[in-house]
Formats: C-alpha cells, sequence, structure tokens
C-alpha cells in the first residue's frame, strides 16, 4: 500500500520576518518543513516500523525552495518524492484539487496532511484534500491505528475528543501530539540524496485555476520599545501599568 | 503597542557573512540535526554532567544512533560519506554545548576510526569500524606520556618483538575515553628499529590498566585517562601499517581540523550569553549593552568568531580537495582557539559574579578552552609549526 505525506516548508518559528512594501520580506530567512507535516512523516514511518507493508512518498505543492523541506522528508525516512513545482500562490480548495489527480494516479491509499499551516495558519487543505477524493476524513487526528482496511483513530473536537473508525482509502490530518517525530540521522541523510524526487509540472493534469488571488498581505508587527522605567520599584511597578494600561491597552 | 521581545536569533549573527548559501542541502540537514539533538539531549544535563564531572555512559549509543561517529567513513563500515564540511559543523553544534562532548567524537572519529580506515588491515576494519561507528564500542588514542607531551618523539613505551605477538610496556597520560574504552590505540616504539608503530590494543588484555585523572578544572564532561601497559600481548596482525611519527600525525591533523570548526561552537555559545546578558543587565540606570566599553568586547567578538567561520569554512573546503597542508591546520586550530578563548574570557568577564558560577555557559567554556588551547599541539607548538613554514628554520 501506498502512504502520501503532504509537506510545505514555513519560515522557522525563530526567524525574525520583517515586513516590506508589499507584504513579507522572506529574504535571509531559513525556512523548515512545517512541524505539523513532520508529525505525518513520522506516523507513516511508525506504521512501517510496526510491520505494516508501506511505500511512502512524500508530496509537495509550492516554489522550488520547498525542496529543502523534501528532502527533510526523504531524510527521515520516506522512500521518494514528487514535488509540483510552481511560483503561484493556491489556494486550499485548487491545491486539493491538483493533489487529488496526484493521489489518484498514484493509487495512494492513506494520505497524511498537516493540521494547520505553520504560516498562514490555514486548516483547510486536508479536509479539502479529503472532499476532492470523496475519502472520509479525520481532523486534529492525535492517535492512529490500522487494521485490515480500517484505521482507528482519537481525534481532537472543540470540546474534548473523540474515536473514530475510518474505512481505507483515508485522509488523516495531523495534531501535535501524535507521535514524538524522530531527528534525520547522518547516514540517512546521506542516502537520501540517492532517493527519486520527481519534478511534475503544474499542469500536468490540465489547466489549473486558482479560485482566489492574494492581492495583498501584511503581517503583524511586533516592536521592542528599549524603554527602561527608571526610579524605586514601587514607583517603577506603577509607572508599568500606567504604560500596559493607557499606551499598550493590554489591560 | 508593547510586543513581545524579540532578539537576534541564532542564525543572524552567527553567520553575519552568509556562509549559508555555500553548504549543500545535505550539509544544512546535517548541522540542523545535530543542533537539535544538542538542544533537547545535551544541553539540559551539560551543567550538571561538568559539574560532578561525568560523562553518561549512554551517550555514545546515542552518538551512534544519530551517526556523528565516523561521518566521513564510507557506509560499508558505518559511516555516512559526507563531507569534510558536514564534519566541521558537526563539531560546531556538539561544543556549542561542551567541548567535552566535541571531544569524545574527536577521538572516536578522527585518532581512532580514522587511523583504523587509513592503515589497519581488512579485518581490523570489518571487526571494529562498525561498531565504532554505532557507539557499541567506544576508542582512545594513546600518544602523550607523562614526560612527553609537545616532543612525542622522545616516548618512552616500548614494543617488543617475540613470535607472532608485540609486547607493549610503558605509560600514556591525558588520554580521552581511557577508561571508558574497548579498544586503544596505542603509539609505541620497536626496540630493534627505534621507530614508532601503532597499534590496536584490547583493553580487556592483560597488563593493560586504565585509570581516571580526577583532579580536571577542565573538560570535565570527559573522561581523561592514565593508561599503564606491563607486558601487554598484542598480534602482528593489530599493527597499523605506517612506521614513524607520521602516523601519529596524519590523525592528529584530522582531529586538529575538527578543532578550528569546534571551538567556533564554544564561542558562539559565550558571545550570545554575553550579548543576552548585557541586553537585560542594568548599571548606572541602563544597559551594559548600551556603553561603549561593552559594545567594543561585543563587535571584538563577532569580528573574531566571524573570520574563525570564514577560516574554518574555506579550510573544509581545501580539505576535501586534499590541500589542507599540515600548516594551514595548525593557523586554523592556533587562531580558532584563540578567538573562542579571548570570547569566552571576555564573556565571563561581561557576566560579572554571575559569570564565576557555571549557571551560566561562559566559564565552562573558557575552562574546557584552556584544555582545547593545550591539546592537539598547544599554541606554541603550532606557533613553532607557523614559524617554521614562514622562515624555514626549525625553532623547537
Ligand atoms: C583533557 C586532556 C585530554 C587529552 N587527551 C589526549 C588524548 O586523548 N591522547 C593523547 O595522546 N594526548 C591527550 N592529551 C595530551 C595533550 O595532547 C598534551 O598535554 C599536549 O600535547 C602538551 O603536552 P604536555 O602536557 O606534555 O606539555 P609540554 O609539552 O610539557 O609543554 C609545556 C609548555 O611548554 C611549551 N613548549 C613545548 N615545546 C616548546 C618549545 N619548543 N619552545 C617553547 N615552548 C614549548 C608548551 O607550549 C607548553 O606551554 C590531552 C590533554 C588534556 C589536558
Amino acid at each position: 500500500m501506498k502512504i502520501i505525506t503532504i509537506i510545505k516548508q514555513v519560515p522557522d518559528a525563530e526567524a525574525r520576518l520583517h515586513p516590506a512594501e508589499e507584504g513579507i520580506d522572506l529574504d535571509g530567512v531559513t525556512f523548515v518543513i512545517d512541524g505539523m507535516d513532520e508529525y505525518g512523516v513520522e506516523e507513516a514511518l511508525r506504521l512501517r516500523e510496526q510491520g505494516f507493508d508501506a511505500e511512502i512518498i512524500a508530496v509537495a505543492l509550492g516554489p522550488q525552495r520547498y525542496e529543502e523541506a523534501i528532502r527533510t522528508a526523504l531524510a527521515l525516512g520516506a522512500d521518494r518524492a514528487i514535488h509540483i513545482e510552481t511560483d503561484t500562490v493556491l489556494d486550499p480548495i485548487t491545491q486539493a484539487k491538483v493533489l487529488s489527480n496526484l493521489v489518484s494516479e498514484e493509487e495512494a491509499e492513506l494520505v497524511f496532511v498537516g493540521g494547520k499551516q505553520a504560516d498562514w495558519d490555514s486548516a483547510a487543505l486536508g479536509p479539502a484534500l479529503a472532499e476532492a477524493l470523496g475519502w472520509p476524513h479525520s481532523d486534529w487526528t492525535t492517535k492512529l491505528d490500522i487494521g485490515a482496511g480500517t484505521l482507528t483513530v482519537t481525534h481532537d473536537t472543540d470540546e474534548g475528543q473523540e474515536d473514530l473508525s475510518l474505512p481505507l482509502p483515508a485522509v488523516i490530518t495531523t495534531q501535535q501530539g501524535l507521535n514524538e517525530p524522530r531527528y534525520p540521522t547522518l547516514p540517512n541523510i546521506m542516502k537520501a540524496k540517492r532517493k527519486e524526487l520527481k519534478k511534475l509540472p503544474l499542469d500536468q493534469w490540465g489547466g489549473v485555476q486558482a479560485k482566489t488571488a492574494v492581492v495583498g498581505e501584511a503581517i503583524q508587527v511586533r516592536e521592542r520599545l528599549n524603554r527602561v522605567i527608571e526610579g524605586d520599584p514601587v514607583e517603577a511597578a506603577r509607572e508599568l501599568v500606567r504604560l500596559l494600561r493607557e499606551e499598550a491597552k493590554v489591560l | 503597542m508593547i510586543g513581545t521581545i524579540t532578539r537576534a536569533t541564532r542564525t543572524h549573527l552567527e553567520d553575519f557573512f552568509e556562509l549559508e548559501p555555500l553548504y549543500t542541502p545535505e550539509e544544512r540537514l546535517i548541522r540542523d540535526s545535530v543542533r537539535e539533538f544538542v538542544q533537547s539531549e545535551i544541553r539540559p544535563h551539560i551543567d550538571a554532567w561538568w559539574t560532578q564531572g561525568v560523562f553518561p555512559e549512554y551517550l555514545p549509543r546515542q552518538f551512534g544512533e544519530l551517526g556523528v561517529l565516523g561521518v566521513t567513513l564510507p557506509e560499508r563500515y558505518g559511516g555516512s560519506e559526507a563531507s569534510y564540511t558536514a564534519y566541521g559543523l558537526v563539531n560546531r553544534e556538539l561544543e556549542y554545548a561542551d567541548s567535552g562532548m566535541r571531544s569524545f567524537v574527536s577521538v572516536q572519529s578522527s585518532l581512532v576510526m580514522y587511523p583504523i580506515y587509513r592503515y589497519g588491515s581488512e579485518r581490523l576494519k570489518n571487526a571494529w569500524l562498525p561498531k565504532l561507528a554505532s557507539g557499541e564500542a567506544i576508542g582512545c588514542f594513546g600518544l602523550t606520556e607523562p614526560d612527553a607531551g609537545s616532543d612525542p618523539a622522545n616516548m618512552r613505551t616500548r614494543a617488543r618483538r617475540v613470535g607472532e605477538h608485540y609486547l607493549l610496556n610503558g605509560v600514556k597520560r591525558w588520554i580521552t575515553n581511557g577508561t571508558l574504552a574497548d579498544i586503544a590505540i596505542i603509539w609505541a616504539k620497536e626496540e630493534e628499529s627505534n621507530e614508532i608503530l601503532g597499534f590496536v590494543v584490547e583493553t580487556d588484555t592483560e597488563g593493560f590498566q586504565a585509570v581516571d585523572i580526577k583532579t580536571k578544572a577542565s573538560m570535565r564532561a570527559s573522561a581523561t585517562s592514565e593508561l599503564y601497559l606491563d607486558e601487554v600481548a598484542v598480534p602482528i596482525s593489530h599493527r597499523l601499517e605506517v612506521r614513524g611519527l607520521k602516523g601519529a600525525l596524519s590523525c592528529l591533523n584530522q582531529a586538529r581540523f575538527g578543532i578550528a570548526f569546534g571551538v567556533l561552537g564554544a564561542g558562539f555559545g559565550c558571545f550570545e550569553e554575553a550579548a543576552r546578558y548585557t541586553e537585560d543587565r542594568l548599571v548606572f540606570g541602563k544597559p551594559l549593552a548600551s556603553k561603549q566599553l561593552v559594545q567594543a568586547r561585543l563587535a571584538d567578538m563577532l569580528g573574531d568568531l566571524t573570520k574563525g567561520s570564514l577560516l574554518a569554512y574555506h579550510l573544509a573546503r581545501l580539505k576535501e580537495d586534499g590541500r589542507d597542508t599540515p600548516a594551514r591546520v595548525s593557523l586554523a586550530k592556533r587562531d580558532n582557539v584563540r578567538a573562542a578563548l579571548k570570547t569566552a574570557r571576555a564573556a565571563r568577564d561581561l557576566l560579572g559574579a554571575n559569570g564565576i558560577t557555571t549557571e551560566y555557559a561562559s566559564i565552562r567554556h573558557m575552562l574546557n578552552l584552556e584544555t582545547v588551547s593545550t591539546y592537539e599541539g598547544t599554541d606554541t607548538v603550532h606557533t613553532l609549526v607557523l614559524g617554521r613554514e614562514v622562515t624555514g628554520q626549525n625553532a623547537f
């Protein structure tokens, strides 16, 4: 059976982002594989290590730089990778459509998608992909067991958690707690160099028309004031409270 | 709006001159993986290990699993066939936590696996390299003696040929991993030829004894031992195929290369600590970081470590091309240790009394770096190598 894990690449959580004239200046920012996607890769690896016979394919849809995130997935243990390369920003519905073609063509039976994108916080891709494929789906999945043709999962809901059983094929979106991803080991990093990384054009399955277009973007800007409050501690505390209430308006 | 405090991230000043794009994707992944490992498996414990003077027994297996032992060696012997740049970055990330961690990996990779790989028989390689790579076996390197350090040619340890064996007699001192080791690479003079030979000695052989040196004020998270060899019988098949001091020196050249990278980790650890501390510490009503004299010292640290990083990187690429002459390695080892030690001492000072406790890393790094300045050729020894390079005259 084939397992596909969808990979995205996002700015490192520790990176400092700079707002630019239009949008965000990503120059000099380190990019990493999205942590939520790593849970998917790890879960696929664990299924295989439990003796489940599977070929694990890492799939990414995005610009050329995504390649480094794909290499991380290969270094973690994915068998091969497919990169649909494009600089066009696609909405999740359109992404899901493109990816559903690939999933069908590969005849994969289990797809892992990161629960929520670390950069723009979107959680739409997983459900959209399930919808496009017409497959069952479990979101915010924290536990997964595989049986003959079925999955048993535990997933988070707004109020608590729920146990589900789903027939295969299925789409699983991940949640923190699903597992503890491993570090890529040095031998595996070097071996990954020899693994297949296939590039496909975006229009592989016909023309792609994004449903929405991004016309502008902005991030919340946080600046430090570098202000030191002088004076005795009691006075300083009073001044701090005043600033927090009147200037920062957080109290 | 008052926001969360943002600070320069590690990558920003650590790579002031943008070496990042020059690394291959594999080199970057290796660096990041080791960095994560160090962050979660070593940094939380290192202060306690150092203070208690222990090197945890489980670590070699973890190092082996991660794959940091013998990284440049072929896969068939358990290596990763990674580049020397990757090996350098591994050293730097480990020494960011503690020089003792890097020491273990240096010794195992450059001083034990390398000579077996380069000079050992196929049987020796197959018997030991995979186990050394996985951390199942530990090795040590015995060159220095109580009365022969900078001048190893003056060693007293002797090897006497008796039938199919050599009998080894002598004392080795200051040997990293000595008490932990399953095998020791022992350098000894052959009685009949007076030439230096290298042997792979199994430490459970009768007559071999290792005792730890307990009074160190440096490298406390690393075992340093004395080895006693009393008529230790070693089969001739365990002899390395090299004659003269050049065998041992070729190993040291490997390890010294790694040190040129490693010490940058310790240096950056101190630099970051000092930068953070001086930002938060108020003196005379203002942050220390706002004072010109403090800024001058931080600027020096950045300069020294940046130049060291460029030097190490370029040396690695030369080495990958086979052009790492011993004199180039001497320059990089000497000057990068100096840069790191100067940074560590300045950081220690900028932290005031807090810099005296091991709750901050600077003093630990500073004390460790005193060893690094002494071992693998003292600062003076490398100066004399460079002096000879300039003048053509031997001043040893
Ligand atoms: C923690 C630790 C771990 C070590 N691990 C190992 C190991 O694993 N294996 C191993 O074999 N060794 C190891 N060593 C030993 C180390 O390599 C030696 O200590 C080093 O080579 C210096 O030798 P020495 O201590 O005998 O000093 P000496 O050679 O006696 O030098 C003393 C001083 O004299 C200076 N000096 C030497 N020659 C000259 C000269 N011609 N002109 C002017 N000044 C000179 C030196 O620079 C130094 O300042 C380790 C040492 C330490 C501290």
